[in-house]
């Protein structure tokens, strides 16, 4: 579930989304446009556990956070190490690390209806395109709810594959799949509507 | 005000007349539509609230015409669907409870407030910062008839409500869609025990509307018809 938001009572938990995600964002491009060497590799992991360090959070949640990552960091570090070489790799994947675990601050201590508040006025001068920002910021939402759904309804369908003796066949997932998929967007549709969305 | 006048509505899904020539005069606190898989029963409530559009005839929901009145009718009337998973939007039950009430111009300490009471009125405040996902099948359902009363609808439509619940849940679902809230009720129900706890029972069969009565009656006219 994308419900990354752990409720707490510290300062980033205080703080209003808008102004927490400009901090945050702030100090991921100072991370970001330290120069490549090991005393910033150093500066960007002591900014990440200066960060995680405010109660509410903590160092626990940093090492489940580098963990959940975990994959990204050993491409990057592999990557950098094969063509650039072990003072670029360090930096570089530690740049990335911090990019990851500094923006996941703000969705482990935001509710996500006070993301979509901020968010919504963050894109408050679409309306200026014509684009309303409230639904805008409602596709975000329903974006990232839907997808543990959607992980169900996978499970769902491979479960009935295996109860009728079917094996791993992409073919035999794919279709079922998909007309469960689009049964539950229009599901959703409906819901959306009777709860006032136009 | 009737809940719900008809006159000669039909309605068409594709190729197929899902409901025809269907006239009534509902106006009662507590409705249940009966009628075979099939018959065109969720489609009468789904008109009702607003989530199809008749092809022909006449439709009135609370005295507001649903095409025309389209806002209005959201604000008054709320449904609630049989699979609660399709009817969580946002992550947590709090904050699901509490985006029903978006569209609402109301304070953000009055929407709290109300969140708040919706919560303990259907026994969910401890579970407020749980993700909704993770709820059981019967909490699900509470959520889903919370989010549709802390809006304070008119009318509350209930398609099939209980249909995927053990008996104790679907008793919970049914003692908060029968309470008293100032709100009437529209209910789709194949439990003809529910519906015998209604003030009128709508039967419908093959896409239109064949007898409205009291509950006896027509439930007995119903189980006579499954006998054939």
């Amino acid at each position: 579930m994308l419900t990354l938001y752990r409720p707490g009572t510290g300062l980033w938990h205080r703080l209003p989304a808008g102004p927490k995600a400009a901090v945050l964002m702030m100090i991921v491009l100072g991370v970001c446009l330290l120069p490549v060497s090991y005393t910033s590799a150093a500066i960007a992991a002591a900014v990440c556990v200066v960060c995680y360090a405010v109660p509410g959070t903590g160092p626990r949640e940093l090492v489940r956070q580098l963990y959940i990552t975990r994959w990204i960091l050993v491409v990057t570090v592999a990557g950098q190490l094969l063509f650039l070489g072990p003072e670029e790799a360090a930096a570089n994947t530690m740049r990335v690390a911090a990019a990851v675990v500094l923006s996941g601050l703000l969705a482990l201590t935001t509710p996500v209806s006070e993301l979509l508040d901020a968010l919504e006025r963050a894109l408050g001068p679409l309306a200026l395109l014509r684009i309303d920002p409230q639904r805008a910021a409602l596709v975000l939402a329903v974006t990232l709810n839907t997808l543990p759904v959607l992980a169900g309804l996978a499970r769902d369908v491979r479960e009935a594959q295996r109860a009728r003796g079917g094996g791993q066949s992409l073919r035999h997932f794919a279709m079922p799949f998909l007309v469960l998929a689009l049964k539950h967007a229009d599901a959703l549709g409906d819901a959306l509507t009777a709860r006032g969305v136009r | 005000m009737s809940v719900l006048d008809l006159e000669n509505v039909g309605v068409r899904l594709g190729d197929t007349d899902v409901l025809h020539g269907v006239t009534c005069s509902l106006d009662a606190r507590t409705i249940a539509v009966v009628g075979e898989n099939g018959s065109g029963k969720s489609t009468l409530a789904r008109l009702a609230g607003g989530l199809v559009t008749a092809t022909s005839g006449r439709i009135r929901v609370l005295g507001l015409d649903p095409e025309r009145e389209a806002s209005r009718l959201r604000r008054g009337v709320s449904v609630v669907f049989s699979n609660p998973d399709a009817q969580i939007i946002m992550p947590t039950v709090a904050e699901d409870v509490a985006f029903s009430l978006r569209s609402e111009k109301l304070p953000c300490v009055e929407k709290a407030r109300r969140v708040q009471a919706a919560l303990e009125r259907f026994g969910l405040v401890e579970l407020a910062d749980r993700s909704a996902h993770d709820l059981s099948g019967g909490q699900k359902q509470l959520l889903a008839l919370c989010g549709a009363f802390v809006r304070r609808p008119g009318l509350v439509i209930a398609d099939e409500p209980t249909a995927y619940l053990d008996a104790r849940n679907a008793r919970r679902i049914a003692d908060h869609l029968f309470a008293d809230a100032g709100h009437r009720l529209l209910l789709v129900t194949h439990d003809l025990e529910l519906a015998r706890h209604c003030e009128t029972v709508v039967l419908v069969r093959d896409g239109t509307i064949i007898a409205t009565g009291a509950p006896d009656a027509i439930i007995a006219t119903y189980e006579e018809a499954l006998r054939c």
